[in-house]
């Protein structure tokens, strides 16, 4: 046990599942938009940590990248388009809580306890050996580069679509007028 | 060092995506009055798009793998491009009057549907766990934003909303059971996993990964109990849409779950054979009972497609029961059915359209009449709807035909049961198809009719092509179904048969 | 003893399970959309422990590609959420209630 103890990665593993744990409830549990969109930075930027800590830098930093760059910044934009309740809310959930837990509950056996019967028990300590991301770049262009190609038509499809299913249409009388603008 | 690209057998997926690209250029120059030739640009890009397809087809090439056996072109891949460009096709056709109908944004309507068009022709040929997932994703995303394309409706707004926050969530699903399966194998090819999944059919994790991966594919193909979006979704969705839900992402769907569980976990049949005999028969059992009591028109296909789809899911239940001749027949069974199911449903959506306009509504009872003042549309429907309740000599027919012939020959009296309530809900979907044809045959024309102009206009010329060509195929492959067992059989490439 | 995989994997189902029901008891959209950004960190999180485990790179790519799609998601989502906001003034899902059935 004393083992365990004197070993740091282990005591980094420990803190960081700690705060994505806590930060996750409070992700579902906060009444008020804005905390849970915070404390789902601190679940992300804690999990983004375990992934440096498992050597998977790349992953890591698009993670930190993408979702605390440009995700979370427009679920607060979202947010605040939609003028969503900003403070304390008590109305936002009136489901049952207990059967919730109950499922939540057996579905954590089932899935965790499926997983450890499933895979070893190699000891994940130390942080990893060199980088893997040059090799990551040349295979994202090789045997991955169809879906490569196809999920940028993916991220096409939603910015257009996305655009347009969230402009303020104008009404018929202004579409007139600046048609005739384009038109002049 | 560049990847082995083999462009012929991408030309399809090419094709699409530059008309796409076109569409929306020039989506952005056109003045608003012209914008109809973004729809004729989107028509000519998806033929266009058939004829790679065609000259793959001839080409004694025979199977084209490329990069490591993720993205293959053969027969079965073939077969379902085919269908994914007619079907797109026919919705392009049925889009065309409704689109300018209405104030909608024309250019990105086509272009999003040429993407998720796209997804679908991917998909077909994907066979390993990553590009499957983009692909499948490429299908979704369009179709979520499509279904709350009528901005101003808070139906389709709600329609919108439900179809993405379930489809995201089995999305969820679907990665986490790929994670195990990743984990377990340590392949995300589908050869792969099959060769090192071999012997683990047994564990825990590797059912649970299994049921994960049946639960998200069953949204996508809304089965039972992971339907409840579908009638909702169909209604507020614009109809085209939600023509092209319940046909293209549907088979989509069932492409997928074809592909993943015969080729890559073949040996874990004994997992997968039960679940899916437990969603055929709520599917059916459930869906045919709520459409019974069904008033709108859209809402009562919704319903019908759920109880097609626990119909389409029978020959794989019948699959995992038997051995390896049985698995092809199986295999060829379901997509004879997917095939059949997609002329004779967006034929029938396609009638909806018109006469949703001739009628001024979807409530079923203000359909009364409809024979008298329109016989045409009359008389297609009843094709349409006696087709999709399996009446001979319509194709619908030679659909229930293989499904039963897959599911009685498998011969396990687990697939007898089956066949049993599949019987019994062929007979109970007859009820609510025949209740609509008498409807529009039988019934006095409603006072809450509009006027006589509306009711004996026209049909635009797109919708009525749409309509003839389904009809045409529906009709003939009734007589013929050596034409529609020709492309399912060629499809048991992937399942060894 | 040291941290293994099933440490991983086990953090992984929490963080899944979190996702889950909060999807289940929460009625504001932008927060269930929240919910099943968690579950997709908990497919990641699964993902790159088991890639460790196998010395094996491809877990990573499907990281990369989940994270993508999943940003186009978020992006589809909150259109969606817009869009139903400059139709009536909610982000509550209770308040959709056109269709029953």
């Amino acid at each position: 046990m004393s083992d365990w103890f004197s070993e740091p990665a282990n005591w980094v593993f420990l803190v960081l599942a700690l705060v994505i744990a806590v930060s996750a409830v409070r992700v579902v549990t906060s009444t008020n938009v804005v905390h849970s969109a915070l404390f789902l930075v601190l679940a992300l930027g804690a999990t983004a940590g375990l992934f440096l800590l498992l050597s998977a830098e790349f992953v890591a930093w698009v993670l930190v990248l993408v979702y605390i760059g440009a995700v979370i910044v427009l679920f607060l934009f979202g947010i605040m388009i939609t003028r969503a309740p900003t403070g304390p809310n008590v109305e936002m959930d009136h489901r049952p809580r207990a059967p919730a837990a109950m499922a939540a509950f057996l579905m954590f056996i089932v899935t965790a306890g499926s997983g450890l019967t499933a895979f070893g028990d190699q000891e994940i300590t130390r942080l990893g050996d060199g980088t893997s991301t040059e090799l990551i770049g040349e295979q994202l262009l090789q045997r991955f580069v169809i879906p490569f190609e196809v999920v940028s038509f993916v991220l096409l499809a939603a910015l257009i679509g996305g655009i347009t299913l969230a402009r303020r249409d104008a009404s018929p009388a202004e579409e007139e007028a600046t048609e005739e603008e384009v038109q002049a | 060092m560049a990847p082995d690209i083999d462009y012929l057998a991408l030309a399809p997926e090419i094709t699409l995506a530059v008309t796409a690209v076109v569409v929306l250029l020039l989506d952005l120059f056109l003045p608003r009055r012209q914008k109809y030739w973004t729809a004729i640009v989107a028509v000519l890009g998806v033929s266009f798009a058939a004829l790679p397809l065609i000259a793959l087809a001839v080409s004694d090439v025979g199977d084209r793998a490329m990069l490591g056996g993720s993205f293959v072109v053969d027969d079965f891949a073939l077969v379902l491009k085919g269908l994914f460009v007619i079907a797109g096709y026919l919705v392009l056709l049925m889009s065309v009057g409704y689109v300018e109908s209405d104030r909608y944004y024309q250019g990105e309507y086509y272009f999003l549907l040429l993407m998720s068009i796209l997804g679908s022709m991917v998909l077909a040929s994907s066979r390993d766990l990553i590009t499957l997932f983009i692909a499948v994703e490429l299908v979704s995303q369009p179709m979520y934003l499509l279904a709350g394309w009528r901005k101003g409706d808070l139906r389709s707004n709600e329609a919108s909303l439900k179809y993405f926050l379930l489809g995201v969530l089995a999305s969820a699903l679907l990665l986490y059971g790929m994670s195990f399966v990743y984990g377990l194998t340590g392949e995300l090819t589908f050869a792969g996993i099959a060769a090192e999944g071999a012997g683990k059919a047994g564990e825990p994790a590797f059912i649970m990964a299994i049921l994960f991966i049946i639960a998200g594919f069953g949204f996508k193909v809304s089965a039972v109990p992971f339907h409840f979006w579908a009638p909702d979704t169909y209604e507020g969705a614009p109809t085209p849409v939600a023509a092209y839900l319940s046909v293209s992402s549907k088979a989509a769907g069932f492409v997928a779950l074809l592909v993943v569980l015969y080729s890559a976990f073949p040996d874990a049949s004994g997992v997968w054979g039960p679940a899916v005999w437990i969603l055929a028969a709520l599917s059916m059992t459930l869906a045919n009972l709520t459409a019974l009591r069904q008033t709108n028109i859209v809402r009562l296909l919704a319903y019908s497609s759920v109880a097609q789809a626990g119909f389409m899911l029978v020959p794989f239940a019948a699959a995992a029961t038997t051995d390896a001749v049985g698995l092809g027949e199986a295999f060829a069974a379901t997509v004879t059915y997917i095939v059949i199911y997609a002329f004779m449903n967006l034929g029938a959506f396609a009638v909806v359209i018109a006469g949703a306009r001739k009628t001024g509504t979807g409530d079923i009872e203000g359909w009364g009449g409809l024979g008298s003042y329109a016989p045409a549309l009359g008389a297609l429907a009843a094709v349409f709807f006696f087709s999709l309740a399996g009446i001979p000599p319509l194709a619908g027919w030679i659909a229930k035909l293989v499904m039963f012939g897959a599911a009685m020959g498998a011969g396990s009296p687990w697939m007898i049961a089956l066949a049993v309530i599949a019987a019994i809900n062929a007979v109970i979907a007859l009820v609510y198809y025949a209740r609509v044809v008498k409807t529009i045959w039988m019934d006095p024309v409603p006072a809450t009719a509009p006027e006589e102009e509306v009711r004996t206009a026209s049909v635009a010329g797109s919708l009525g092509l749409a309509i003839g060509l389904s009809a045409a195929v529906v009709v003939v492959a009734g007589f013929f179904p050596s034409l529609v067992t020709f492309f399912s059989d060629a499809t048991k490439v992937l399942a060894g048969g | 003893m040291t941290v293994t995989v099933d440490w991983y994997l086990i953090l992984a189902a929490v963080l899944f399970v979190i996702g889950a029901a909060g999807l289940l008891v929460r009625r504001n959209a932008i927060v269930m959309f929240m919910s099943i950004e968690l579950m997709l960190n908990a497919v990641n999180l699964t993902f790159v422990s088991v890639g460790r485990e196998l010395r094996d790179l491809t877990g990573q790519f499907a990281v990369f590609f989940v994270l993508v799609v999943a940003a186009a998601e978020v992006v589809v989502g909150l259109a969606i959420i817009v869009s139903i906001f400059r139709t009536r003034a909610t982000a509550s899902v209770d308040e959709l209630s056109e269709m029953k059935g």
